[in-house]
């Protein structure tokens, strides 16, 4: 965890004057990933068909308050289900794990639309930024007199967008450029 | 005419056989080269052809099948021994075998590895087994040894079809082949029709 993210983290805890102006929607609990219980897969078209993979180590906060929604991904941590492709893809060529272990969503605008939020932010992924939009669907349930809170949603990236196959992989007829990303994240409500 | 009779291959019958066997000529190079090709765009793009055209090639010998359900078969020529008889029959049972087990053992083993098969990027066919790579490598095997089958006993299919035509000169191949109706079985070209 870099500094600059911590120090955002703590931010909304720090009672500044400032601060609790600049926050001053950010009431409410904050919701942190239940990491066993959620999932962020991948699918893609290879020759026609779909194929899917998915990371599992990963960590998000919600901050429905702060409108804050932060997502980091350990790269090295996805599965493709086939030995020969995870290989390929944690490559230079694809996700290049090794010089880019980590991916990261911040958002930067969270608009409220039906049954859920947009967030619009930045998805820093193989070394480069973008912006991006995630629709998501948001609950807060009740398990056993905890809060729980759901947020499942879908976006489809452009993964030439972000450098994921280079040289002949830059080729879309066998290996189609648009990956669509599913989140079914399950969170704990924790105090501010 | 498109249905087969006693004496001879109709149309329909025809296309099938030699366009299976076309398909057939260009499935195995593209299987052959799908191997050799090194881990990369052109490996994907020659094996999803190869899978696609398995697929084809599976369907039309279903189709083959069925149309040769409800047609009479020709008859063998008279001048056939009773174990030639047997051999022509076993050795057009195991073409047809094999026709069904390659595309199905390639597709088995496609899903086997987690590889969902399309159809032309048209269509994406259901996986026909779970994920297991110790039963992937078994398939490879088998879909392997089956195509090397298919290589013995096409050069006896084909040996056979070149001796009737060329030493025993009946009309085994012509009936097969689009043109003038054949003399009638058993009769050597000598014979006066
Ligand atoms: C009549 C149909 C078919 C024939 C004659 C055929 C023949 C062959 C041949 C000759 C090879 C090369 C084997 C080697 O040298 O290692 C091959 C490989 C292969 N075939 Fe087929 N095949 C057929 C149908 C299919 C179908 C329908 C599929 C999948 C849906 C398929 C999937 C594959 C795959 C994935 C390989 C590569 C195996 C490897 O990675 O080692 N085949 N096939
Ligand atoms: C140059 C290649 C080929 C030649 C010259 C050839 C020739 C023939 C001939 C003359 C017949 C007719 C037999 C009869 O009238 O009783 C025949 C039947 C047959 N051929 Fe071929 N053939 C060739 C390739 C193939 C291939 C590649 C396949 C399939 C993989 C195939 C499968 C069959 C089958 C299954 C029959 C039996 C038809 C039936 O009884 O329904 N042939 N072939």
């Amino acid at each position: 965890m870099t500094a600059s993210r911590l120090v955002r983290l703590m931010i909304p805890c720090l009672a500044l004057p400032g601060i609790a102006l600049a926050h001053a929607a950010a009431t409410g609990p904050v919701y942190t990933l239940i990491a066993a219980h959620s999932t962020l897969t991948y699918t893609f078209i290879q020759a026609g068909a779909a194929n899917q993979g998915r990371f599992k180590v990963f960590t998000a906060r919600f901050d429905p308050g702060a409108k804050m929604l932060t997502v980091v991904i350990d790269m090295r941590s996805f599965d493709s289900g086939d030995a020969q492709r995870n290989g390929l893809l944690g490559g230079r060529d694809f996700f290049d794990v090794a010089q880019f272990p980590q991916a990261r969503f911040t958002s930067t605008q969270l608009r409220r639309t039906v049954g859920g939020y947009v967030a619009t932010g930045a998805l820093r992924l193989r070394g480069v930024t973008r912006t991006i939009a995630v629709p998501f669907s948001w609950r807060v349930i009740d398990s056993g007199g905890r809060q729980v809170g759901l947020l499942d949603g879908t976006t489809v990236l452009k993964r030439l967008d972000f450098g994921v196959g280079q040289g002949q992989w830059r080729a879309t007829e066998w290996l189609g450029n648009a990956v669509t990303v599913r989140f079914a994240l399950r969170m704990t409500a924790a105090a501010r | 005419m498109l249905r087969n009779t006693r004496a001879r291959w109709g149309a329909l019958s025809q296309l099938f056989h030699w366009l299976i066997a076309a398909l057939i000529a260009v499935q195995v190079v593209l299987g052959l080269t799908g191997v050799a090709l090194p881990l990369g765009m052109a490996k994907l793009a020659t094996l999803a052809r190869h899978k696609s055209l398995g697929i084809t090639i599976l369907g039309l010998a279903l189709l083959r099948l069925g149309w040769r359900a409800v047609n009479p078969t020709p008859a063998l020529p008279g001048n056939l021994r009773p174990h030639e008889r047997r051999l022509a029959r076993l050795t057009h049972a195991v073409l047809y075998a094999l026709l069904i087990a390659l595309p199905l053992t390639g597709w088995m083993m496609s899903s086997a590895r987690g590889f969902p098969v399309s159809w032309f990027n048209l269509v994406q066919l259901p996986n026909l087994l779970s994920r297991s790579v110790p039963l992937y490598h078994t398939l490879v095997r088998v879909h392997v040894a089956l195509a090397i089958t298919l290589g013995a006993v096409l050069t006896l299919h084909i040996a056979a079809a070149i001796k009737h035509h060329f030493v025993l000169r009946d009309d085994i191949l012509r009936r097969m082949l689009p043109g003038a109706p054949p003399r009638p079985m058993g009769t050597l070209p000598s014979a006066k029709e």
